[in-house]
């Protein structure tokens, strides 16, 4: 299992619980999503993954090493985030935030062919390469800021709600890349508020209900027959076409 | 004239530019503003008063030795094992590490100002294009100028000068990309202290004198330079600094000569009218890390 959530507990200050005995695990090259409203403790569970903010309970863990141990260090170099504001580097250039991606890679033919890659994906980005980040619009700065994130190989991906805000076509484009990345074999944990276009392209997902409670789990499917869910997601997978 | 007031006000603009640089960098990178950057000129600048009788270069290449070692002691003994504290105890930190340092001087090798007579080659007039410059105004461009070009080019080129400016700009995102804080942070002390020694060589160079609290006017300049150019933006905070002492040397030359006690007033009056304009500084752009 490459990432295992475990009974999850999140605090932010003395009583706000952010995340709630939440569990849920990815296996190796699955595309697991995380689905739920705004609130719902989704960015914070990832962030708890990424060591940002402590856990006051249960255990994360990637590859077994958990991320509360010293080890997880060199588990951590493996993950790649790309956090809900994209993390662009305003002040460096479309060139130079990629070169962060593959600041930790020693192989430098392989990141190399990497990059050429992403570039083939992303045309966008070798277009404006020289070209100061701030001024890319938001869609090509989720496009760089994906590009950036492969291009560390990492052992898992953690995308945090990469189509918010973004036009529709864009929207397709994401999750275009998303599916492709799953043809590849990427693991990913994606977290998104757009249910059905999340359903259509995962392998299974976990529907997050405040504060951080797993409402509940499975392929698009499954979670047809959960009541619970189907009411707290407002549709039925199975109503809006969604079979996976 | 014209050309050797331009020479004056370019080399006093590139020399703020300097200290300004060393204070916004440690505040992006770290989220510190340290006061204790007075302190790390001053020991660049004791350093060119200890070695005052060898070669100008031997001094000045001691400065930088003396500047960088107390800028990284004081990052291992005061500011690394506070990391992850607060921007205000960071700050109350580099108070404490400015007066000791200070206070250590004061009671070991600098009880009291110490002449630093001028290097003759320092006091020399040449004749450039049909002006008389001074050689120190010429020193102060070209040290100060080579200084910021060579900042420049490692922050643009390298791969450690693109960390610490991610690092400046987003230190969370920079670490989680693989950018090791154990590289950027001493790195960036290590600059400061470089910085600083240029900037003490030619301070020394210009004031002839040497004492322990020598360093609290170009550590302000450096507050204030950053501050007009925008405290999160490296660019902006040199900008803020040439700007800062381009117009010093402006006000230097046009002020009548009973003005010229309130200089100061003058120059501080004209930054509240920019800040009131623009309170987040000339050029700030990026994210400001606040812990």
């Amino acid at each position: 299992m490459v990432l295992r959530i475990d009974s999850a507990y999140i605090q932010y200050g003395a009583s706000v619980m952010a995340v709630q005995g939440c569990s849920l695990h990815v296996a190796e090259g699955e595309l697991v999503s995380l689905i739920g409203q705004n609130g719902a403790g989704k960015s914070t569970l990832v962030k708890a993954v990424m060591g940002q903010v402590p856990l006051h309970g249960g255990t994360i863990t990637v590859d077994d090493r958990s991320v509360s141990d010293r080890s997880f260090s060199t588990v951590r170099n493996r993950i790649s985030h790309v956090p809900e504001d994209r993390g662009i580097f305003a002040s460096l250039t479309v060139g130079e935030n990629l070169r962060l991606g593959g600041i930790t890679r020693k192989d430098k033919a392989g990141l190399a062919a990497d990059l050429e890659r992403e570039l083939e994906r992303f045309p966008v980005l070798r277009k404006y390469w020289s070209r100061g980040a701030s001024l890319l619009s938001g869609g090509e700065q989720q496009q760089l800021a994906i590009a950036r994130a492969l291009l560390l190989n990492p052992r898992l991906l953690l995308l945090d709600e990469p189509t918010l805000g973004l036009a529709p076509i864009i929207v397709d484009l994401i999750f275009d890349v998303v599916a492709q990345l799953r043809q590849e074999g990427m693991t990913i944990l994606l977290v998104e508020q757009n249910a059905v276009r999340s359903l259509e392209v995962s392998d299974r997902s976990y529907v997050l209900q405040a504060p951080g409670k797993v409402l509940g789990s499975g392929t698009a499917a499954e979670l047809a027959d959960l009541p619970a869910v189907v009411e707290y997601l407002g549709f039925s997978p199975a109503e809006m076409g969604v079979t996976r | 004239m014209i050309l050797e007031f331009l020479i004056s006000a370019v080399g006093l603009g590139a020399l703020y530019a300097l200290l300004t640089i060393g204070v916004a960098l440690l505040f992006g990178v770290l989220g510190l503003m340290n006061f204790a950057y007075g302190e790390i000129i001053m020991a660049g600048a004791f350093a060119m008063y200890l070695f005052r009788d060898q070669p100008w270069l031997v001094a000045l290449l001691m400065a930088i030795v003396f500047a960088v070692a107390v800028a990284v002691v004081s990052e291992v003994l005061a500011f690394h094992p506070l990391r992850d504290a607060d921007p205000v105890t960071l700050m109350i930190a580099s108070f404490a590490v400015s007066l000791a340092i200070q206070s250590l001087a004061r009671m070991t090798v600098l009880p009291r100002t110490r002449g630093v007579p001028p290097e003759d080659f320092l006091s020399h007039r040449v004749d450039l294009l049909g002006a008389d410059v001074s050689v120190l105004d010429l020193l102060t461009l070209a040290l100060c100028g080579a200084m910021l070009i060579a900042v420049a080019w490692m922050m643009g080129r390298t791969s450690l000068g693109i960390q610490l400016r991610a690092a400046a700009e987003d230190f969370e995102m920079a670490s989680s990309l693989g950018v090791r804080a154990n590289l950027v942070i001493p790195s960036a002390f290590v600059i400061v202290g470089v910085l600083a020694a240029i900037g003490s060589a030619v301070l020394v160079a210009r004031q002839g004198a040497v004492s322990a609290d020598m360093g609290l006017q170009p550590m302000l300049i450096g507050v204030v330079g950053a501050v007009l150019g925008g405290m999160s933006s490296l660019k902006g905070a040199a900008l803020g600094g040439f700007l800062l002492g381009a117009a010093t040397a402006l006000l230097e030359s046009l002020l009548p000569t009973d003005l010229i006690a309130f200089r100061d007033a003058f120059l501080f009056s004209a930054l509240i009218a920019v800040l009131v304009v623009r309170p987040q500084g000339l050029l700030s752009g990026a994210k400001v890390r606040v812990s």
